[in-house]
């Protein structure tokens, strides 16, 4: 339970770092370092495919992405800095958050748990990927061509006349 | 308290400053972290639930899929704030308006 607690907060902080972070690129990395702690909390909850997926998927593919756009924009970025008033009050906006949320979130979190229907808890992730969500997978592709749809068109070939 | 209720509650946390980021920020980069900031407190909230309720499986195969659509959107994302930039010299999100066609 410690552990579990740690690794909440440990993600609570890596987002708040994220937010408040001067340097974009060091946005980026702390970004990465709330995916591997939300991947821990995944293993620890028992989700391993879910876990490798974020790790492999969010912690690498999606920082390196960040990283690149960041490393372009990067002179600008620092040449025209943003006022850093807005982001230095999120630790008081996000204390105030948590009082008061304390005092009715759990109270309703206890109460939404109690209205749970218990699953027969069969199956594999791979029973459940290619068999029962076949559909799904057509539409995981379709998605993925959207995005490269997306990208040239935003990037279309320039043809000189 | 019990633990379901401490994690949802560190969810909301999370969520928060997630929100906060989108609207605190002009910049396209930070809107695109807030966003994922947002993604990974829903992520988080359905695999809470699915091993509340011992249906982890389908919990797993239902964030498979929100990755892949978390992939697209920030690449996209990161495609538009890469083509303003080249055209405005500029990653602010108001400025976005100048590449409509």
């Amino acid at each position: 339970m410690i552990y579990h607690a740690l690794l909440f907060a440990a993600a609570v902080v890596f987002a708040m770092w994220a937010v408040m972070a001067r340097r974009l690129l060091t946005s980026a990395i702390m970004l990465a370092l709330v995916s591997v702690t939300v991947s821990l909390i995944f293993f620890n909850l028992g989700a391993p495919w879910a876990g490798v997926f974020e790790l492999s998927v969010c912690a690498g593919l999606i920082t390196v992405l960040f990283v690149g756009a960041v490393s372009l924009i990067r002179h600008e970025d620092e040449k025209h800095p943003e006022s850093r008033a807005r982001f230095y009050a999120l630790p008081l906006a996000l204390a105030a958050f948590a009082i008061a949320a304390w005092f009715y979130l759990p109270e309703f979190f206890d109460a939404l748990a109690g209205w749970r229907r218990m699953a027969s808890g069969g199956g594999t992730i791979g029973l459940a990927l290619w068999d029962l969500r076949r559909p799904d997978l057509l539409g995981q592709v379709l998605m993925l061509a959207a995005g490269v749809f997306v990208i040239k068109s935003v990037f279309p070939r320039r043809t000189e006349k | 308290m019990s633990v379901f209720a401490f994690d949802w509650y560190m969810i909301a946390l999370l969520l928060f400053a997630g929100f906060y980021c989108m609207l605190a920020s002009r910049s396209i980069v930070r809107q695109l972290i807030g966003l994922e900031i947002v993604s990974k407190a829903a992520m988080l909230t359905v695999i809470s639930a699915g091993a509340l309720t011992a249906n982890l499986v389908f919990a797993q195969a239902l964030l498979i899929t929100m990755i892949v659509i978390e992939v697209v959107v920030v690449a996209a994302g990161l495609a538009l704030l890469v083509k303003n930039f080249r055209v405005k010299g500029s990653a602010d999100i108001w400025k976005l308006d100048s590449l409509k066609g």
